[in-house]
């Protein structure tokens, strides 16, 4: 008896765990902070400031030394990552727990394209991490930047919404053209 | 004067890859429930004014300033930088090529700003969104993870450079 209701308070503990990360209002309110924990945690480290969380950067530092590791290279990566045992691991993090959350919930599916796309897709990767790196960062460090209080990340932002109205702007001319 | 956090050097080099997998696991899990995406919230406030994904996007600049504030005031020395607008002027966090002019800086945040948004609005998401995709099992978000991954060797080999050459013979680096 006891059991079945420790249970059931479990799962509703759970659950009402789950609507609070299914709301992106409090999952961002979670990143930004939690970025900021880590800067506190891990500064001693290395550079840069408002660092905590970057998909670009962070892919760029993983992928960099391990190249430079294989390949004896010298390529640039921060100095959080060049002075630590390994580089900030974030991405990885990130894929994991996508995965181990898509499998728990059952939303994992395998997605297929054509040859074409995933083509389009390679090549909008590698110019998105070339842009977003002259950039200084992804629309996420952006972000942290801007409570950082850097103004040309507000200045990215801007044009990071130009960029979006562009696009929506040539998706909708496509489509209208395909009818 | 370095910076100083809460743990000393010794302990954070070895603390960098555990502490940034935990918030990566933490961050992804929380990604994969929400759905959570910058350039989807500009997408979809700007074509259907859908705020969901907006409000996450504008939760994560105050969550981070609340952040660096609260904790700016426990250990400043972690936070040297804070609050960079009055500290530093008008010159960027640290992270982009370095030791370039403010123009330089203005003239790269706009052009990298339109370049990332075009390309995130065409394919659909911005790199955390992607990267959580490919977890979900897209092939296609996959195929852009990958490609952000030889574009990072290619930018440090190569474009970062030829950038700054071109900033510099226009005369404004």
């Amino acid at each position: 008896m006891i059991m079945a209701e420790i249970k059931v308070k479990t799962e509703e503990n759970i659950s009402c765990l789950d609507t609070l990360a299914r709301n992106p209002l409090y999952v961002g309110l979670a990143i930004g902070i939690l970025a900021a924990l880590v800067q506190v945690l891990l500064i001693s480290a290395g550079g840069p400031e408002a660092y905590g969380f970057c998909v670009a950067c962070h892919t760029r530092d993983v992928v960099n030394d391990a190249v430079n590791s294989v390949a004896g290279t010298q390529l640039a990566l921060a100095a959080i990552s060049q002075n630590a045992i390994l580089p900030v691991m974030t991405v990885i993090g990130v894929l994991i727990g996508a995965f181990v959350s898509a499998r728990y919930y059952s939303e994992f599916r395998t997605k297929t394209g054509g040859i074409a796309s995933y083509i389009w897709y390679l090549l909008g990767g590698v110019f998105f991490m070339i842009f977003a790196l002259f950039m200084g960062g992804c629309p996420y460090r952006i972000g942290l930047r801007i409570g950082y209080g850097d103004v040309i990340a507000l200045i990215g932002v801007i044009a990071i919404i130009i960029g979006v109205l562009v696009g929506i702007k040539i998706a909708t001319t496509m489509a209208e053209r395909e009818g | 004067m370095a910076a100083a956090g809460w743990l000393s050097k010794d302990v954070a080099i070895i603390a960098v890859p555990i502490v940034t997998l935990i918030l990566g696991l933490i961050i992804g899990w929380l990604g994969q429930r929400s759905g959570f995406c910058s350039i989807g919230g500009f997408r979809d406030f700007f074509m259907f004014r859908h705020t969901r994904l907006l409000y996450g996007y504008l939760t994560l600049i105050i969550g981070g300033f609340i952040g660096y504030l609260v904790f700016s005031l426990i250990t400043p020395a972690a936070f040297e930088g804070f609050f960079w607008l009055l500290k530093k002027g008008i010159m960027p966090v640290p992270g982009a090529p370095a030791d370039l002019t403010v123009t330089a800086y203005i003239v790269l945040a706009i052009v990298g700003g339109i370049a990332v948004g075009l390309i995130g609005v065409l394919l659909g998401g911005c790199p955390l969104r992607q990267v959580v995709m490919t977890a979900e099992g897209n092939i296609k978000s996959l195929c852009f993870v990958i490609g952000m991954c030889i574009g990072a060797v290619v930018f440090a080999a190569l474009v970062s450079g030829w950038g700054v050459t071109l900033l510099k013979a226009v005369g404004i680096a």
